[in-house]
């Protein structure tokens, strides 16, 4: 089968090795453009948010690319997103487009059709379980070297003494985990990549401001959708640090999406978890991020997200109270990249002078 | 011969030119349209400031702000590039002591500033409705056949103001037209139209916000006394509105300007004579990678003295 | 005896009976905000964040109104009321979930509010649990009183509900379960036609939001079939013809109500009425819109917002039901 996927971030490097070990042909979603959101923004229902138009957009590009299935994922709700991959069928099919859409939802909620189309994928494949399983297993190797690999871009950037250089060490670390095909291979070029981020030169006595992202997951995970916001952060001198990243579970970091601790944290503000989404967690780890010294948040959220607008309602009662500025981004497709550039030089503005005032107050005592 | 700083504020809608002296008094200022070619506005109105006051000052510093700040930087050679958000709270803090809260409302965007202690703690910026920015008052007089010069005097005439539904400026003139209609006098309808679009400022930008005094009010808008009256009435605090108000964004980046020069101890000013240098953009799409970056180049006379627009760095220039 | 305040909005045109008889049989005097007006939705402008849609906005100010006026605003958490959806986890939208901490986020001087968790997924009877619960938020404790209470509350829902089945729409059905009108006054008329309007309760029977359009269609001779008239039977009958239901209660309703009515002859088009910016809505219109267009049945979408006048909207109305009787010829 001629098998497409969503594009999100760089995971599409290890979606492809997925989709390719598991004996398909992969039709690589390009990268978000101009062209992906024109085409979602002319397909899509006018008040659906971001996310959904993009996606439409990406769906049309690939079903041009010759895809016959898409493997997405689904959800249980209440944020939309869980039933954005039924209305994409119902307007790929209206449109007369041959496109499946294979949707995995929770295996908690349902097991058996979860390993129904796990199965579907493995035999038309043709491969063994033992060799699937192995599949997958590096697959998910691949991912969390992907993460570490941009984490440290992020921690690295803020130093870098020419523009570019990290971005560049980014690409090329990316590219060798591209080319490893074995759980080995994988642990060496992660390994070969994090060294090449790490020989980018360096201005070692900057003291950068620490910036958190928070907020919905396909415009935080998606640079295209968010106007490579973590690049021009890093790149204005400020080191950033998001809640979200694919393995993010996995990682023994309390910032990371503890979703039962989050919960617990936002407790005194929202009473209610989940409200779909990343609702909640926005108020938790704005918290969190607060009591971990960290100088402001940005919250970033596709326009009329539903749990990101009652996480909105709630935050500047959470910034007062612990006392951290958030600059809430809604974002759609009138969004330029200037507005949202002077926005973030602003905020940044007011965080520096903010560090500042508290070093002479410290001064003063 | 004087020394003085220039800021040059490049909107999309308006041009602000001031050049101030060391006590941060206006020694001159030009108020022009950008009318879409910034770098003609931003070489003309340079010459005619030039040709004021060019041989009694001496420019020791150049800020640019605006949404054409970085390229507007390469043209007149600036000292300092800042965003419109901070360069409005430094002009406003130097003007008001202590000042609070900014209004600052502009043709096509508005934003609120908060202060506290001198500092900004919290600023929102308008998103892509009109409804609360002066394109709003202008559409309406527009429509009126009022100039808007006249607008404020008219609204002060009023004696009830008629309420003007509807929180976006396609349905408030459908509105307002119905009020016509409906044979409300001129007056009333204009003072209605100023009440809702400080209402729908305040909705939009202003929610949430602790509003305290001193509030300032600046952006082009401000001249409108009907306004001003507006604001006063819904915030029950006089407003104060610096005489400079249409320039606060120029002289924000004059005053960063007066800063920036102080380390460094020199200025990269071009001189008031740009009119004469040919600057040229062009573009090119990069095929290094797949993510084929538009990179776009800028030339003075010619000579290529800047490139950006790509992800990677790699053809970035810039003249320093 | 407390005073009690219970927005008129949201949940009101299909709950009010229960929680009205509720507390009056504790003892409390029950006090409504007045009907929307535009008043009412400037004030919830002022009050909500700005991104919110107009149905919260609306919420804001029916809860402004009552502050000043009553001891206690009821506004439940509404989380769900049944075990519903492809893996049971139908909820109702997120904004409604956060409701009660977004008003007391947003606005000063609010009486204590009684966010009582309704979460009925584990049964029926966890409602006399919420009652419970309610019950001691004011000070009430004996058990037998609450049960009491609760009984006589379920028998005017179901009255109720009996009322909403003989197709008599909420505002009016109010009206006769509180015995201000009778059903022997209801003018009777001859349908010229059919039509099903589907949407939130909140939505289609709230005259100020509907910007008139029930009240037209009745000047048009039109009988209007709403979601609320269907048995739960019948909605949820229509499950199996989507790929999978929708994750919101009332968005399910509106989806399974329209599916209903289009497979049947007698219908002869389909309204939806949407609020601006509502989020779930994007899906719920596309939906059906595409279902109709395949069953061959009329639509139209309606989109109430701010500045929505009667005007703009009846031009678009009159013209479908122009269309309508045309086909019939």
């Amino acid at each position: 089968m001629k098998i497409s996927f969503p594009h999100m971030g760089h995971s599409y490097i290890a979606f492809k090795w997925l989709v390719e070990h598991l004996g398909h042909e992969c039709i690589v979603p390009p990268e978000p453009s101009k062209r992906t959101l024109d085409l979602g923004v002319r397909y899509a229902p006018e008040f659906a948010c971001i996310p959904f138009k993009i996606l439409m957009g990406t769906y049309l590009e690939v079903a041009e690319k010759g895809a016959e299935v898409i493997i997405t994922s689904g959800g249980m709700g209440p944020c939309r997103a869980g039933y954005y991959w039924v209305m994409h069928q119902y307007i790929l099919n209206e449109l007369g487009r041959n496109v499946e859409i294979i949707a995995f939802e929770p295996p908690l909620c349902d097991l058996k059709d979860f390993w129904k189309k796990l199965h579907r994928l493995r035999v038309s494949g043709g491969l063994s379980v033992k060799a699937f399983i192995e599949v997958i297993k590096t697959t998910w190797e691949k991912i969390k070297a992907i993460d570490d690999i941009e984490m440290r871009s992020h921690e690295v950037r803020p130093y870098e003494i020419n523009r570019g250089d990290t971005t560049r060490a980014l690409w090329k670390a990316l590219d060798m985990l591209d080319k490893a095909n074995s759980v080995k291979e994988i642990e060496e070029a992660r390994r070969e990549g994090l060294e090449v981020i790490n020989k980018v030169p360096r201005d070692l006595s900057r003291n950068p401001l620490k910036v958190g992202i928070i907020g919905e997951i396909y415009v935080v995970l998606e640079p295209a959708a968010n106007h490579y916001i973590q690049i021009m952060l890093g790149e204005m001198g400020v080191q950033t640090d998001r809640s979200i990243y694919l393995t993010s579970y996995t990682r023994k970091n309390t910032i990371y999406n503890l979703e039962g601790d989050v919960f617990a944290i936002a407790r005194p503000y929202i009473k209610e978890a989940p409200i779909g989404g990343h609702g909640v967690n926005s108020i938790g780890e704005t918290i969190l991020f607060a009591k971990h010294g960290f100088d402001g948040v940005v919250q970033l959220a596709p326009f009329a997200c539903i749990p990101e607008i009652v996480a909105k309602s709630i935050l500047p009662k959470v910034s007062k109270d612990y006392d951290i500025p958030v600059l809430t981004l809604f974002i759609d497709e009138q969004t330029g990249k200037a507005g949202v550039q002077t926005r973030l030089e602003a905020f940044i503005d007011l965080l520096e002078k903010r560090r500042e005032s508290r070093k002479r107050e410290r001064l003063v005592v | 011969m004087k020394t003085g700083y220039l800021g040059v504020d490049v909107g999309s809608v308006s041009t602000n030119i001031v050049v101030i002296d060391e006590k941060g008094e206006v020694l001159s200022a030009r108020y022009l349209r950008t009318n879409g070619k910034p770098i003609e506005t931003v070489q003309g109105g340079l010459f005619s400031v030039g040709e004021e006051i060019g041989n009694k000052v001496e420019i020791a510093g150049v800020g640019t702000t605006g949404s054409a700040r970085y390229l507007i930087s390469m043209i007149v050679g600036a000292d300092i590039v800042k965003n419109e958000i901070t360069a409005h709270a430094v002009a406003a803090s130097a003007v008001v002591e202590g000042v609070q809260t900014i209004i600052e409302i502009g043709g096509q965007d508005s934003k609120i500033i908060i202060l506290r202690n001198g500092i900004v703690t919290d600023f929102a910026m308008n998103t892509v409705c009109a409804a609360g920015t002066g394109s709003f008052l202008d559409q309406q007089a527009n429509r009126l056949c009022i100039p808007i010069e006249e607008f404020g005097d008219y609204a002060l005439k009023a004696k009830n103001p008629v309420r003007i539904a509807g929180r976006c400026a396609v349905f408030a003139e459908s509105d307002m037209i119905h009020k016509q209609q409906l044979g409300y006098n001129t007056e009333d309808i204009i003072a209605g139209l100023c009440e809702a679009l400080v209402r729908n400022y305040m909705n939009n930008v202003g929610k949430g916000k602790e509003i305290l005094p001193p509030v300032v009010f600046q952006g082009g808008v401000a001249a409108n006394r009907g306004l001003v009256a507006a604001f006063n009435k819904y915030l029950g605090v006089e407003v104060i509105v610096p005489k400079e108000h249409g320039v606060m964004g120029a002289i924000g980046a004059a005053l960063l300007a007066r800063e920036a020069v102080k380390k460094t101890g020199k200025t990269n000013f071009k001189g008031f004579n740009i009119k004469e240098i040919n600057f040229k953009t062009d573009s090119f799409e990069c095929n290094g990678c797949s993510n084929a970056c538009e990179v776009v180049q800028f030339y003075e006379n010619g000579e290529l003295i800047a490139r950006w627009g790509d992800r990677c760095g790699k053809w970035e220039m810039s003249t320093r | 005896m407390a005073k009690i305040g219970i927005p008129r909005t949201l949940a009101y045109f299909l709950y009010f009976p229960f929680w009205n008889a509720f507390f009056m049989e504790l003892g409390h005097e029950v006090i409504v905000s007045p009907p929307t007006t535009k008043a009412v939705l400037d004030r919830g402008v002022e009050e909500a964040v700005n991104d919110a849609c107009i149905p919260i906005k609306i919420y804001h100010g029916h809860v402004a109104k009552l502050i000043d006026k009553v001891d206690f605003i009821f506004s439940p958490r509404l989380v769900s009321l049944r075990k519903h959806g492809d893996f049971g986890t139908e909820t109702f939208c997120p904004k409604f979930l956060g409701l009660p901490d977004m008003i007391r986020v947003s606005m000063d001087r609010l009486p204590p509010v009684i966010d009582t968790r309704i979460d009925l997924k584990a049964g029926k009877d966890e409602l006399l649990n919420v009652c419970k619960e309610t019950a001691f938020f004011l000070g009430m404790t004996a058990e037998k009183v609450i049960f009491n209470a609760y009984k006589k509350a379920l028998k005017k829902q179901e009255e109720y509900q009996k009322i909403l089945k003989e197709g008599i729409l909420p505002p009016l059905a109010l009206d006769i379960l509180e015995g201000r009108k009778k059903r022997k006054e209801i003018p009777r008329i001859e349908p010229e036609l059919n039509i099903a309007v589907v949407g939130y309760p909140y939505v289609i029977y709230d005259p100020y939001v509907n910007v008139g359009l029930l009240k037209f269609l009745e000047q048009e001779k039109v009988k209007v079939y709403t979601q609320d008239m269907l048995s739960n039977k019948e909605l949820n009958g229509q499950k199996k013809y989507i790929p999978k239901s929708l994750f919101w209660y009332f968005s399910n309703r509106a989806v399974y109500g329209g599916l209903y009515y289009m497979k049947r002859k007698d219908i002869d088009g389909i309204i939806h009425v949407t609020a601006f910016a509502c989020g779930p809505d994007s899906m719920v219109d596309r939906l059906l819109e595409i279902e109709s267009h395949r069953h061959g049945k009329p639509y139209l979408a309606v989109m109430v917002d701010e500045h929505s006048g009667e005007a703009g909207v009846r031009t678009r109305i009159e013209a479908f039901v122009d269309m309508l009787r045309y086909r019939r010829g």
